[in-house]
């Protein structure tokens, strides 16, 4: 059951470079970050929309085609002053949810 | 791990109709959309497209980029003024600007700049069924009768008496 659950999670590595994917729009509305899935072409207000909270939005932030998830969570280290292997989880386990959800894609592998 | 809960990263889900968006938040996420060439599906508010859209429908907009808008389509624009979404029926042409107006509404809402223009509704949704009537050929005929001023003073009176029933059902 373990293993299934394990084989489901989307394959995060921090040698990645991660970029918001093309199917969104991302704006934000009254201090808050509102993600909008294109979905089959249609951006869709009475479906799912997604927010994020002020941690998560840092992190979107900073995928910008030249950070690696690695260079990310050392951004964020420095940030938040917490060391770096304390808070990869964290975001590793975010953008795996970022991109089970297709809001992120895959640049290259460095 | 980040010690404080508060740090952790977090993705939240909102369903539809949670998101309550003042207008103009509503222009820049719709626009925002319609360029990268999707389609925007909201609910429509109000009474001024009745009976063709009626409050609570939900309308799918195109971009113009499939060509300019026609006689008897259904536009969403910004209004001038206000700076909100406005979702009217096109009913004349002057130079580069439309005379747009609601099906229901007293007067026209003038000439509105091309610029103004951000799409034109494809669909309308109404408790899951498509509805059809108003955007096919006959817009062309319900233009025409809304610019000689014969269908508003007939819906009009409906509408008041359909404001006044919804009134007493949420009371």
């Amino acid at each position: 059951m373990k293993e299934k659950e394990e084989s489901m999670k989307a394959n995060v590595s921090l040698e990645t470079v991660y970029v918001p994917s093309e199917d969104i729009v991302i704006r934000e509305i009254e201090g808050e970050l509102i993600v909008v899935p294109l979905v089959s072409g249609i951006g869709d207000l009475e479906d799912e929309l997604f927010t994020m909270n002020a941690t998560g939005r840092a992190i979107m932030e900073k995928l910008d085609k030249k950070k690696s998830l690695k260079d990310v969570v050392n951004e964020l280290s420095l940030l938040y002053k917490a060391p770096a292997d304390e808070i990869e989880q964290d975001v590793v386990g975010f953008m795996e949810e970022l991109l089970k959800r297709r809001m992120i894609v895959k640049v290259s592998r460095a | 791990m980040l010690k404080s809960p508060g740090l952790k990263p977090l993705l939240f889900v909102k369903k539809g109709g949670e998101l309550s968006l003042p207008g103009q938040e509503l222009t820049r996420l719709l626009q925002a959309v319609l360029e990268k060439g999707a389609s925007f599906r909201f609910r429509a508010r109000g009474f001024s497209m009745f009976p063709f859209i009626k409050d609570g429908d939900v309308i799918t907009v195109d971009s113009l980029s499939g060509g300019k808008p026609r006689l008897g389509d259904v536009l969403v624009y910004v209004n001038p003024r206000t700076r909100k979404i406005v979702v009217h029926r096109m009913i004349g042409k002057r130079r580069d600007c439309y005379i747009i107006k609601g099906d229901n509404t007293p007067d026209s809402d003038g000439i509105i700049p091309r610029e103004n223009i951000l799409g034109r509704v494809k669909r309308v949704e109404r408790e899951g069924k498509r509805i059809f009537l108003g955007l096919g050929v006959e817009r062309v005929i319900i233009a025409l009768l809304i610019r000689a001023g014969i269908l508003s003073p007939f819906f009009l009176p409906v509408v008041r008496i359909t404001r006044v029933l919804k009134r007493k059902r949420v009371r």
